[in-house]
């Protein structure tokens, strides 16, 4: 079970985990919009990258619907066009699923994280084998032209309750802590 | 010249990394995981420092710094993990290993370039 304190936490976490790591520049505008979370619509693109965080608790399934549009890969491989679309937004999803693990942290002390892996966007329609006890779906508009959509899935084994504060230290990645 | 090695799975992160130190004058190398990492440390004695990721396939970034320690010859090179987690169990883990120090992802070059730079010797 996983109480409406949690589900609204999971939010903010995800919200400000996206929109500080999902742009390219700290410019760059993310809007977010969390759709009904009863029906569902069904993901319209064709690729998606899966990152898992993992507790004794639970299983957060953090996915990334996007394809690779024109305007898609020019806006997100524009400071690396050298590369391909797939290494660099995997890196980008890392990043993001990183924000939102380093945030849980502080709650779930246990986590663990995966490397990002791609799927077939067809595989989003199962998500339900898994029996989650809670799904989120967001579209995501960088900069009003770039769109994506976002997935949170989160399998329990127990209660999950807990209420997000944003810490007062905001900013702890890049610094070096030497021990 | 001392050399720093950048060990991480994703090729975004090494040419991010590597570049930046490259552009500041330091001698780089790059592996793509714990277990090249491993061999290119076996095959260049000038390493003093390397650059680390955890979470990569074949062998990750811990199992590799503990593997590192273990060798009689490498005692002294110092290591830094460049990393997405920060778990307290994982950087107690780092700690017993040996590991120098941690830095949350994403890479901020010039708040860690000087200390870089005297921890590579």
């Amino acid at each position: 079970m996983i109480t409406e304190h949690a589900r609204q936490s999971l939010d903010r976490i995800f919200q400000k985990a996206a929109k500080s790591r999902l742009i390219v520049d700290a410019a760059d505008t993310c809007d977010i919009r969390q759709l009904t979370d009863g029906d569902l619509p069904a993901v319209r693109e064709k690729s998606m990258v899966v990152l898992t965080i993992s507790s004794i608790q639970f299983r957060l399934l953090v996915i990334l619907h996007v394809d690779e549009t024109p305007a898609i890969g020019s806006y997100f491989c524009r400071n690396a066009p050298d590369k391909s679309f797939d290494e660099i937004f995997f890196e980008i999803a890392n990043l993001c699923c990183g924000a939102i693990n380093q945030d849980m942290q502080r709650y779930f002390p246990d986590l663990g994280m995966s490397t990002p892996y791609g799927l077939s966007g067809r595989c989003a329609a199962f998500l339900s084998e898994l029996r989650p006890g809670h799904v989120a779906r967001y579209a995501v508009t960088i900069n009003r032209t770039v769109h994506l959509s976002a997935t949170l899935c989160i399998c329990e084994s127990g209660r999950i309750d807990f209420t997000y504060e944003e810490p007062a230290d905001q900013e702890v990645s890049g610094e070096l802590e030497l021990f | 010249m001392a050399k720093i090695l950048v060990v991480d799975d994703s090729s975004t992160v090494r040419d991010e990394v590597a570049g930046f130190l490259k552009k500041n004058g330091l001698d780089v190398g790059t592996a793509v995981d714990g277990r090249d990492g491993l061999a290119k440390l076996k095959a260049d004695s000038g390493i003093n420092l390397v650059v680390c990721d955890v979470n990569m396939p074949n062998m990750d970034g811990l199992t590799m710094v503990e593997k590192i320690r273990s060798e009689a010859g490498n005692k002294t090179i110092n290591v830094i993990m460049l990393t997405t987690e920060s778990s307290p169990a994982m950087k107690e883990r780092g700690k017993a290993a040996g590991v120098k120090g941690w830095i949350v992802k994403p890479f901020k070059g010039e708040a860690v370039l000087e200390t870089f730079k005297k921890l590579a010797g």
